[in-house]
């Protein structure tokens, strides 16, 4: 799981609820928009990454520092390489505006942060649950080998 | 017949733009019947009596033949400076050089009467707003005789209706700026909100049952403490969300729309007895995202009050009251004081303690703002302990009902 989180305390908050349970899977943190796409992407700060790890899904927040995280969104579906990872807004808003463009961006999911802990807790482990393990990632294979372009 | 003498006077201050107004002395000749309804008692006494408006005759070419009470107090002229004097004194200077006040006589004279609301002069040249009525009188022959003016001052009114105008755009522009900072900072405040919650169970559990009843305590109490201040701020975002929108207008059943909001209450209604006496609704035209933010309210409102009953009723129905569409939700629960019923809708308010039946004092607020946006009106009738009833229409958006 690739998170997207400036907040460091929801980013901390976020982690605890993933990890309480036991966490299948690995949970890399980038804290601004040029950071996430660096990573998809294998390129900048990490254009040394191994681009067969694969990421099963990008939990995104809207405000992100540097680049938001709309053009975030437009600029990993466009790309051939991340087009197919599904991708969850995790936000505080929940105008229907901002919902409205998130899917037409082609976002997979839509999910408002709740104020309240324990619904959050509980909204995080079911984002996790359900990308992680039981949704079917697109196979390997869709990623082009040469990922450094 | 003697020709009349042409005498050209000005009056008050000297001023560049001055239209030169030609003058003459009024000839009982000129017009018997003028002449005649002039000098009769019982007409100058009427005329007088009215001191806000302005009444007085001009002969058939626009000289003032006659004056009243209000008219000197309107214009400022005395009956000895203002006889005989041509009526486009009264005039803006511009309209004088455009030849209005003449064209004015004619559309008078050929249609009987000219009205209208313009720019009048008074005799220090200070303008005003006023109605002008110019109504031509015929001799029994037919023929013009002169006119009747008669002037209102609409300053006050105009003055009136400009403040109104003022007061609610700065009103409106201060409501709007209002709703944006409550939404941007309940918006902003929601993250910390919930990462003091957070931490401070991830830190109750962590210390799981070493931790002492003191610490304990505490950490219950700050969990609380966010829990409540987060309940608040997403009914603060609910409640200025509102004014960002207009209310959308569908016909929708109301019916199906309940049993989703009651769908969602679930985790309200579990381990409870409550029997809900649902009366199918007719359809109505209204918003029907903001009618689940009503029924939701209002619904959780009749669950929660109702808390202390062993059996909870909760009704849902309508009734037809001066022809409108009334819609009502009535509970058994413990009802109000109707002494605070005009606190009912009022933001923060609330009129229950908060031991006894937890709250934000949004959720009505926010109802009554649904409703007035629709153009309804919501009332509140109850006994203290004897339950409340929730009565509200929709305004002109509701369909009549089919009886």
């Amino acid at each position: 799981m690739l998170l997207a989180e400036d907040n460091p305390a929801d980013a901390d908050l976020i982690l605890a609820s993933l990890t309480k349970d036991g966490f299948a899977g690995a949970i890399q943190v980038v804290r601004d928009g040029v950071e996430t796409l660096d990573f998809a992407l294998c390129r900048g700060k990490y254009a040394d990454r191994d681009p067969r790890l694969c990421m099963r899904v990008i939990v995104l927040d809207v405000k992100l520092p540097k680049i938001d995280g709309f053009e975030v969104l437009r600029e990993l579906k466009s790309d051939p390489r991340t087009r197919s990872i599904p991708v969850v807004m995790h936000t505080s808003s929940n105008i229907d505006s901002d919902v409205a463009r998130a899917y037409h961006l082609g976002a997979s999911s839509y999910v408002q942060k709740p104020v309240d802990f324990e619904r959050f807790r509980r909204t995080v482990r079911d984002i996790g649950v359900y990308w992680m393990t039981v949704n079917e990632a697109a196979p390997e294979w869709s990623i082009p080998a040469d990922c450094s372009k | 017949m003697k020709k009349p003498r042409k005498i050209h006077v000005s009056f008050g201050p000297a001023k560049a733009d001055t239209v030169a107004v030609p003058m003459r002395a009024f000839t009982p000749r000129d017009s018997p019947l003028l002449d005649a309804l002039m000098h009769d008692e019982n007409v100058h006494q009427l005329l007088d009596s009215r001191g806000d408006y302005a009444i007085f005759m001009l002969d058939a070419k626009g000289y003032v033949g006659s004056w009243n009470r209000g008219a000197q107090q309107i214009k400022g002229y005395s009956r000895v400076e203002v006889i005989g004097q041509h009526f486009s004194v009264f005039y803006p200077p511009e309209d004088r050089t455009r030849g209005k006040p003449e064209r004015d006589l004619d559309i008078a004279a050929r249609e009987g009467r000219f009205e209208e609301e313009g720019k009048c002069v008074r005799k220090d040249g200070s303008e005003f707003w006023g109605n002008i009525v110019l109504s031509a009188v015929r001799d029994r022959t037919g023929a013009l005789a002169g006119f009747v003016k008669v002037t209102r001052d609409l300053t006050e009114r105009r003055g009136a209706q400009e403040r109104a105008l003022a007061d609610d755009k700065a009103l409106k522009a201060v409501n709007a700026e209002l709703e944006a900072f409550t939404y941007s900072v309940s918006h902003d405040l929601r993250a910390p909100i919930r990462q003091i919650e957070g931490f401070s169970r991830i830190l109750a559990e962590h210390l799981g049952t070493s931790a002492d009843q003191e610490v304990s305590h505490c950490l219950r109490r700050i969990q609380e403490g966010s829990r409540q201040m987060g309940r608040l701020v997403d009914d603060l975002l609910q409640l200025a969300q509102l004014g960002r929108q207009d209310a959308k207008r569908h016909r929708i059943s109301l019916d199906s729309l309940i049993r989703d909001v009651l769908a969602n209450l679930r985790t309200e209604t579990a381990g409870r007895d409550i029997e809900w006496r649902l009366e199918p609704l007719p359809p109505v035209v209204c918003d029907s995202g903001l009618m689940h933010v009503l029924f939701t309210n209002l619904l959780s409102n009749a669950v929660k009050y109702t808390r202390t009953r062993q059996k909870a009723v909760i009704e849902i129905g309508h009734l037809v009251k001066d022809r409108e569409l009334v819609i009502y939700i009535r509970d058994n629960g413990v009802g109000f004081d109707m002494k605070y019923a005009d606190k009912l809708f009022g933001v923060f308010q609330r009129l229950h303690r908060a031991e006894e039946f937890e709250g934000t004092g949004v959720g009505l607020a926010t109802v009554q703002r649904i409703i007035r946006k629709h153009g309804g009106t919501i009332w509140g009738e109850a006994v203290p302990d004897g339950g409340a009833t929730f009565f509200f229409t929709l305004g002109g958006a509701t369909a009549t009902p089919a009886n």
